[in-house]
């Protein structure tokens, strides 16, 4: 079987809604839904690079953000892991042929989620260090990326310690939920003894049901304003340390929904400064809504901007029955303190902070990516 | 690929060179570089599990003589109205039990009667009966009632534990099933709600894994002794992360704590897996690892 064949069956077979928004079906003769699922199933985004893949790359529409403790022996061991999930990646990032395996090599070789044949589905593989792996137990004190701390507890924060911070992070995009959960049991099999999943979230983005961009779940426009990721050097300012690496801000934002749907609109475009419909920035924007709190778009904050990669989440209900979602926040930025941190503070206490509680996440820093060959993330810090 | 599979070849004739005891541990391996079967290692038999599992009946028998002993304790100090020396007692008696996960599935309806799982259906009885008594509701005399039921089907299990049947696969298979039930009962918090005592029943369970597999482990050694040796490794690392803390309550345990434990537990029966794959005594299936079209 040939391969597109192979991806056009495969897209026909997930459905046509799964993942609507990637590209056009004109001129293929084959019905619209299967062909943009099996354009984007073939869509690949390669490991290796001087920057890990995850930050600049477009958006796939999912995504799965875990976190792990290490618990490996030693510190050979936690290299020896941390090369395994570079080099995992590398094989579940391009297409290859599962469920293959001698006698001999372990029960089962791939989970099989994917068939047997597996095409790349824009996979992205991203891993970031938090500070807490830099603490005594590995001798890695005194290689800690400068600028990299746990990530404080903000004024209007209610961190919940299970879904906060970590020793390693590990963020997984792909255009569809399957392609994540096959890779996350992958890597996390992989690194079994050395890795212990601390939280994991899982999010999406809407589909493009409108022009510009799209919303989350408190209704509005979302992530309008970020700096454009094809302009290198504004890129080499704002997010890429010396070392080519960069410093992510991960938060896990609970939007209080049912709260939020009995505040009337106009109070809710007050505490936005847009306009609920189109999006449009208001003429009249009070000084505190939180667009302009955010981003105040005066000279000395212009160096403060960060490159926000964010996804809705939802999953279950709390113990008072309320719908517990939101967003997770991704935002990343060459300094934690000069960049992220101003816009926190300036966000103290905002109208909106009833509205939306962050729960968890953390800082991390994610190394420059892998050079090919045998070269695996976190490699410099680590060996 | 190639590379790592031969000097997992060398590392072999190296363990196999030295009758399989290893001096310092192998080397960490992903899982998908593993060892060929060598040629000489021959189809595994059923009758070869005649002995292992005649020694692991006899290991049940004992561990459950052990039992009434603990549970004619525990009864003692009910009726004194002793709670400290009752759920004593009651932890010794669960250890026990935890310590022959390897024939559960052989003991039928009395399995459930001494063991049922909290929030299983039917009425509670058995062992988490006794443990509802005595650390939820802090009672000696609620215990006794079932504390007493729980000893004469403990006995009538013992009177039969040298003929219960175990099948070769399923011992095989429980290698790494005894760990995989405590993943998901014991280390979720659901087998012991009241007396949180995971980590009583985790050191048993890693006690039973480890007579199953040494029982097994000629068979192992003379086809793979690097898994043996992995398997070994990781339960060694297992029992050093649990016995300092086996007395502990699980749910009070820092987070990293559980991680760590729960992670080599996870990492252990990641490795025991290997074990029924290698000695798989139904005959051999042919293979369907192509991919074809």
């Amino acid at each position: 079987m040939r391969r597109r064949d192979l991806l056009a069956t495969a897209g026909a077979a997930l459905g046509a809604g799964a993942v609507a928004g990637y590209g056009t079906a004109a001129g293929t003769g084959l019905p619209a839904g299967a062909a943009a699922t099996a354009d984007a199933l073939g869509r690949r985004v390669a490991v290796e690079g001087v920057h890990q893949a995850g930050v600049l790359t477009p958006r796939p529409r999912q995504a799965l953000f875990a976190a792990f403790d290490a618990i490996a022996p030693s510190r050979a061991e936690l290299a020896e892991a941390l090369r395994a999930l570079s080099e995992r990646a590398r094989r579940l990032t391009a297409e290859h042929v599962a469920l293959l395996g001698a006698p001999g090599e372990g029960p089962t070789p791939d989970t099989g989620v994917l068939g047997p044949r597996v095409p790349p589905d824009a996979l992205t593989v991203t891993i970031g260090l938090g500070a807490s792996l830099f603490d005594g137990r590995y001798g890695l004190t005194g290689r800690r990326p400068a600028g990299l701390k746990a990530m404080p507890a903000f004024p209007d924060d209610q961190l919940v310690g299970a879904e906060t911070h970590g020793d390693l992070l590990v963020q997984l995009c792909a255009g569809t939920q399957e392609t994540l959960l096959n890779a996350l049991r992958d890597l996390m099999r992989a690194t079994r003894g050395s890795l212990a999943v601390r939280w994991k979230i899982e999010g999406f983005l809407p589909a493009e049901r409108e022009p510009g961009a799209g919303r989350n779940l408190l209704g509005f426009k979302d992530g309008t304003a970020n700096p454009s990721t094809a302009d290198a050097a504004l890129m080499d300012r704002l997010l890429w340390t010396r070392g080519r690496g960069t410093f992510a801000a991960v938060r896990i934002i609970r939007n209080r929904v049912e709260f939020w749907d009995r505040v009337a609109r106009s109070e809710q475009e007050l505490m936005i400064g847009r306009d609920k419909a189109t999006g449009a920035k208001l003429a009249a924007l009070p000084a505190d809504a939180h667009i302009r709190l955010a981003r105040p778009r005066t000279h000395g904050t212009q160096g403060q901007r960060i490159l926000r990669r964010g996804y809705n989440y939802s999953r279950g209900i709390d113990e008072a029955g309320q719908l517990d979602m939101g967003l997770v926040f991704v935002a990343f930025c060459r300094s934690l303190e000069h960049q992220f941190e101003p816009i926190q503070r300036r966000l103290a206490g905002e109208g909106l902070a009833d509205y939306v509680k962050p729960t968890g996440g953390g800082y991390f820093y994610l190394p420059p990516g892998a050079r090919g060959g045998d070269d695996w993330v976190g490699s410099a810090l680590l060996s | 690929m190639l590379r790592r599979v031969l000097a997992a070849g060398v590392l072999t004739a190296a363990l196999a060179g030295c009758g399989g005891r290893v001096a310092s541990p192998p080397p960490p391996q992903a899982f998908s570089a593993r060892t060929p079967l060598s040629d000489r290692s021959g189809r595994v038999t059923a009758a070869a599990f005649a002995r292992p599992i005649a020694a692991y009946r006899r290991h049940v028998r004992r561990a459950l003589t052990a039992m009434l002993g603990e549970l004619a304790r525990l009864r003692a100090a009910a009726g004194d109205g002793d709670l400290p020396a009752a759920r004593a007692a009651w932890l010794r008696a669960d250890a026990r039990y935890e310590a022959i996960g390897a024939a559960y599935g052989a003991f039928g309806d009395l399995d459930s009667a001494i063991n049922a799982t909290p929030g299983a259906t039917g009425r509670l009885v058995g062992l988490h009966r006794v443990e509802l008594a005595l650390f939820g509701r802090r009672s000696t005399r609620d215990a006794q009632a079932p504390a007493a039921r729980l000893s004469r089907d403990v006995r009538r299990l013992r009177d039969r534990a040298g003929r219960v049947t175990i099948e070769p696969l399923d011992y095989a298979l429980r290698a790494h099933e005894v760990l995989e039930d405590a993943l998901h009962l014991q280390l979720s918090g659901q087998a012991s709600p009241w007396s949180s005592s995971a980590l009583n029943a985790l050191t048993a369970n890693v006690a039973g894994t480890r007579v199953v597999l040494r029982t097994l482990s000629p068979m192992i050694r003379q086809r793979d002794p690097l898994v043996l040796a992995e398997a070994e490794r990781s339960l060694t690392r297992l029992e050093r992360s649990v016995t300092p803390v086996r007395r502990a309550r699980w749910d009070r345990l820092s987070q990293r704590r559980r991680e760590a434990i729960a992670g080599a537990a996870a990492a252990a029966a990641e490795r025991l897996a290997y074990v029924p794959e290698l000695i798989d005594p139904r005959p051999p299936l042919p293979l369907k690892r192509a991919v074809t079209g």
